[in-house]
């Protein structure tokens, strides 16, 4: 099981790399999915100890990654009317001024 | 290392390196395939474990439908941005994650044993070539994706 444990590890920081070097907002759902992707693989052993608590756990992390993709889709949508663009920079939260 | 062993860790080697695709490629299009294809070799892992609802769920839905809605916006808003990764983030993800193998290592002892492993629901062996096939037509899909967009763009 370490193999799943280091694996997952790997994918979780690449997908962290990943968000951090996106330059648009596809490459950043596409970092965020692949960071389920790691959630997904985590929790392998957990099915081997509980199986219906881990059952559980990945049920919800599963309708949670298709809600965030839905949440996503739609915002894209509606930055790329907006600013007819979809790159990071449009996406500016909390007061962030240029 | 016996075969489950063995296929846990070369499946789990090919789900770091399809992730590496996704950091590496610099088109959206290819990288949400290396996406699926990552979560595909994360399905795999649990089929290997004999996991069969997880396998289905992960299939289902995580790599048939959020996987292929995120194949084909990526096709709709394809761009090839000039990125630069600034390879000084590199050093401190490697730090950390070469701390957290070690801390596991030192940490964790004995092995993980199957508690309960009646609740899992029996399938039989013959459900392999199902999922087999499941994931031929998954990749099928995604071979045409490529067929299409590489069409649209000639």
């Amino acid at each position: 099981m370490l193999i799943v444990f280091v694996s997952s590890l790997a994918i979780l920081f690449i997908a962290y790399l990943t968000a951090i070097s996106s330059k648009d907002l596809i490459r950043l759902l596409i970092s965020l999915e692949l960071m389920f992707a790691s959630l997904f693989l985590f929790i392998t052993p957990l099915f081997l100890m509980m199986p219906t608590t881990a059952f559980a756990v990945l049920i919800l992390a599963v309708f949670t990654s298709s809600c965030e993709l839905l949440v996503l889709i739609t915002a894209i949508i509606l930055t790329d009317r907006k600013r007819k663009s979809i790159d990071i920079e449009c996406a500016s939260v909390g007061g962030e001024a240029k | 290392m016996d075969i489950i062993a063995s296929l846990t860790v070369v499946i789990s080697l090919f789900a770091v390196l399809a992730s590496l695709g996704v950091l590496l490629t610099r088109d959206n299009f290819y990288a949400a395939l290396y996406m699926s294809i990552t979560m595909v070799f994360v399905a795999a892992i649990y089929a290997i474990l004999d996991i069969q609802p997880a396998v289905v769920l992960i299939t289902l839905i995580f790599i048939g439908a959020v996987g292929i809605v995120t194949i084909a916006l990526a096709a709709t808003y394809r761009a090839v941005p000039t990125r630069k990764i600034n390879l000084a983030w590199a050093l401190p993800l490697i730090i950390v994650f070469g701390l957290v193998c070690y801390v596991y290592m030192n940490t964790t002892g004995g092995k993980i044993e199957v508690i309960g492993s009646n609740n899992l629901i029996a399938v039989p062996y013959e459900y392999f070539f199902v999922l087999l096939l499941l994931f031929s037509v998954i990749i099928l899909m995604m071979l045409s994706a490529i067929k299409f967009v590489r069409g649209s763009r000639l």
